[in-house]
């Protein structure tokens, strides 16, 4: 296994499968050779994302944006909704995806996964400079690294650097990984993909000081109220960013947003709400969704009674109305799933959907088999997010299902920090919760508190579903087509099976809603809003 | 039936004749009364369920199966409006009797006896009072947990003050009126006095005062729904409805709109009422001032 990527090659194999892409042109005479010409490359050819832009559009006028909340910092490894607007606008990754899952090279010029998958190589693309004027070098990259790697100041980006054993600094340009063992591909470019290279000068003030490579830069912040992006004239990729200024304005509801957008005070929304964005479709606005949906799951503490029953635990898998939960929640965007995979994610198998389609009879089957006296299978309260709106929702569709099934429950509503401390320190029987990471490697779904396979907040340590704990080895160690697709139904099962989480559907944080004269709108595996390509058609 | 019980039952009679004798105050009764009958009988006289979800007919506009439509879950609003006035008229009923059984005693101990007691309760009212109270009712709430009892509790504490104040105030202007000090000297014992001779003359603000308190309560209990810290769902309240509905104002108006709508007749017949009811209370206490007051007509030490 293992593979050398480049921009050409990559582009050649889109249409191929992409794990035998990568195996053709893999060799260290390829790399090299691929690696001189992509100097040019990077010059002359614009990168597939660069693509989605289309010549017609202008960046004449700011763009303004409508946020539904103020983000936190600038410090782009602490991935989360709050500040997801601008990592994409002012830091770039070593790679990124492409519509169809792809790999394309950003700050990488070029990369190599070693035959043994237990290093990768990466080459840092020639004339990058950071907004501060210094050119990007492997001591930028090695500083990243250090950050990302202490759990301290790596933040969310801290659990994708489990299976990096340390790194060397080859060159001015060259850096390589090693790894803990062997590393799968899509596990290798999964790290390439989330990693936003920092200045080395800044990578400690990253919350409050902007030196990224983005195509923006800071102009105006003020807190609470706006941010305003500036274009980066000295931006590596050709003829981008469209637009010379972004502006975003924070909007205390999906309602005064909307609003905003449709008397014209704005140009989009970015984040707003599910069934605000499908309203807004039907009046003639765009609606984009990207690809990096969440999953709703069901969150079931298993170290509580009725739920250290196993029985009573899988009977969920059926009473749970998936579909009603997605239209009453989520206006029908995104998809019922019972397993806690986005669609583009490798391990998605939609026949687990039909399989386990809400069915009160094949719940109350699994109730009866468990054993438990119908107090015993009442006696619990589901935490709800009671800041949520949806979540209520979604919680009284569930509880209806349940009094149906003979189980009477009633609903616990915390608020703010003290729902989000029940929530991570297991002080909960059964709550609803997004988790994300789930549309792109497998084992990253034990980034999130309820999927970890160590120190799981929720069900102690260790973990007690020993067979999820082993499918999720098994991924991790899994090599060659039949081995990869057996780890990957083992895992589905083990899901099921041990019913610690049951999901529901998929759902959008990042919904973009615009007005019909903006475009040049780019998909992100991560759904962050890029700006680079977007501008106006009129 | 006694003379004195003949008496009150007459007073009573004359007041809520001169009281519907208003037609705003006839109106507000009306209405009043037909909330409180169908919120209370609803089970028996409609066939309606507020609890259950039609999931395939959610935000129904009004029409044949949903008279009012039906809300995110597909749940009759007219039936989660009928219940809401429940909701709220219960907690209304409880905040006032927790509030009257607490303060009507403490004015009462404090006006009657003055001195430290006096001092004593009503630097407790002050710390009541300068806890604004929709804060103090959200942070009891907070402790308590979200329940119907707890919002009752809340409601019903930061009542106390009003009762207290009031039913203080009237003993004040009793105290030394020649009726009472008549019990004292025959030997009438201080709780007898209280509760026999100065409480049955101080009772016509308290009673103004249990109207108004009651649209208070109501309206804080919605608040408190409101900000999401009431009655927790699916119990339907008219402040969560307001809360929820005003999400979905452009797809499903009647969803915030008829329950707020419910929420403003019922504060205002509750208010006029009050008002009127004051309005002839004091008209009455005006003739009567010079008449002899209601006194025991038989002491016992």
């Amino acid at each position: 296994m293992g593979g050398y990527y480049n921009e050409r090659a990559l582009s050649a194999a889109q249409n191929e499968d992409r794990r035998l892409s990568v195996t053709h042109v893999m060799n260290r005479r390829t790399l090299l050779a691929g690696t001189a010409a992509l100097g040019l490359g990077a010059t002359l050819a614009p990168d597939a994302m660069a693509q989605a832009a289309a010549p017609a559009l202008k960046g004449g006028k700011p763009l303004r944006v409508a946020l539904l909340a103020d983000f936190v910092n600038y410090d782009p490894h602490q991935f989360s909704s709050q500040n997801a607007i601008v990592m994409r606008n002012l830091y770039d990754t070593l790679i990124e995806y492409d519509d169809a899952g792809k790999p394309v090279p950003a700050l990488a010029q070029s990369f190599q996964i070693a035959p043994d998958n237990m290093s990768v190589t990466i080459v840092l693309r020639q004339g990058v400079t950071f907004h501060s004027g210094a050119a990007l070098t492997s001591a930028d990259l090695d500083a990243t690294l250090k950050k990302a790697n202490d759990p301290k100041t790596g933040k969310n980006v801290f659990p994708t650097m489990a299976p990096v054993k340390d790194w060397m600094v080859v060159d001015d340009k060259t850096v390589r990984l090693n790894f803990k063992q062997k590393v799968p591909d899509k596990q290798v470019t999964d790290l390439l993909q989330f990693m936003f290279v920092i200045a080395k000068d800044t990578v400690d003030s990253a919350e409050t000081k902007v030196n990224g490579t983005g195509p923006f830069t800071v102009a105006e912040r003020v807190l609470g109220q706006r941010l305003r992006l500036a274009a980066n004239p000295k931006y590596w990729r050709a003829k981008q960013p469209i637009l010379s200024e972004v502006v975003f304005t924070v909007f205390s509801d999906n309602e005064s947003a909307a609003a905003a957008l449709e008397s014209k005070a704005v140009d989009m929304i970015f984040g707003g709400g599910a069934r605000q964005a499908v309203r807004l479709r039907t009046a003639g606005f765009q609606l984009h969704q990207g690809q990096g949906q969440l999953v709703q799951v069901l969150r079931i503490n298993t170290t509580r009674a009725p739920f250290d029953n196993e029985k009573f635990r899988q009977a969920f898998n059926y009473l749970i109305d998936r579909a009603a939960i997605l239209r009453v929640g989520y206006a029908g965007l995104g998809e019922v799933t019972a397993l806690p995979w986005a669609p583009a994610n490798p391990a998605a198998d939609r026949s687990y959907d039909k399989t386990y389609a809400f069915d009160i009879a094949k719940g109350q089957a699994l109730l009866k088999q468990s054993g438990l006296t119908a107090a015993q299978m009442s006696d619990w309260k589901l935490l709800v997010n009671g800041g949520d709106q949806d979540s209520v929702a979604i919680s009284q569709v569930v509880q209806n299902a349940l009094k149906r099934a003979g189980i009477d429950i009633q609903l616990e509503l915390k608020q703010g920090s003290e729902y989000v401390d029940a929530l991570l320190g297991g002080k909960f029987n059964a709550t609803f919760g997004g988790v994300g990471n789930v549309q792109k490697f497998p084992t990253r779904v034990t980034t999130n508190s309820i999927y970890r396979v160590v120190n799981n907040p929720v069900l102690g340590n260790p973990n007690p579903h020993k067979a999820y704990v082993e499918a999720i080895e098994r991924v991790n160690s899994a090599f060659g087509t039949a081995d990869i697709k057996a780890a990957y139904g083992a895992l589905n099962k083990a899901l099921v099976d041990s019913s610690f989480g049951i999901a529901t559907n998929t759902y959008d944080v990042f919904i973009t809603v615009a007005a019909k004269n903006v475009g040049g709108f780019t998909k992100d595996i991560d759904s962050l809003l890029v700006l680079r390509t977007v501008g106006f058609t009129s | 039936m006694s003379a004195p019980a003949r008496t009150a039952w007459h007073r009573a009679r004359i007041t809520a004749g001169r009281v519907l004798s208003r037609p705003a105050a006839a109106i507000s009764v009306t209405y009043l009364a037909i909330t409180i009958f169908v919120s209370l009988t609803a089970q028996w006289i409609l066939p309606i369920d507020p609890l259950y979800q039609e999931l395939s007919a959610t935000l129904e506009p009004p029409g044949a199966q949903f008279w009012f439509g039906a809300d995110e879950l597909g749940r009759d609003i007219f039936a989660r409006v009928i219940y809401g006035a429940r909701t709220s008229l219960l907690t209304a009923a409880g905040a006032v009797v927790i509030a009257a059984s607490i303060g009507v005693p403490m004015g009462l101990v404090a006006g009657y006896f003055g001195g430290w007691r006096d001092a004593v309760l009503m630097r407790i009212v002050d710390v009541l009072l300068a806890l604004p109270g929709i804060l103090f009712a959200m942070a009891l709430i907070a402790v308590l947990g979200r329940s119907q009892a707890a919002a009752l509790v809340a409601v019903g504490i930061t009542g106390i003050p009003s009762f207290a104040r009031i039913t203080r105030a009237q003993v004040l202007s009793l105290r030394q009126r020649d009726f009472v000090l008549a019990v004292e000297a025959l030997g009438g014992s201080a709780s007898y006095n209280m509760f026999r001779t100065v409480l049955p003359n101080a009772w016509s603000p308290i009673l103004v005062q249990v109207v108004i308190l009651s649209s208070v309560a109501i309206l804080l209990e919605a608040a408190l729904a409101f900000l999401g810290v009431g009655i927790p769902p699916p119990t339907p309240s008219w402040g969560e409805m307001l809360r929820t509905g005003k999400s979905y104002l452009y797809e499903a108006p009647t969803y915030a709109v008829l329950p707020g709508l419910a929420l403003t007749l019922t504060i205002l017949s509750l208010d006029t009422l009050g008002r009127v009811l004051a309005n002839v209370l004091e008209d009455r206490r005006e003739i009567a001032e010079d008449e002899p007051a209601a006194a025991p007509v038989q002491v016992k030490p």
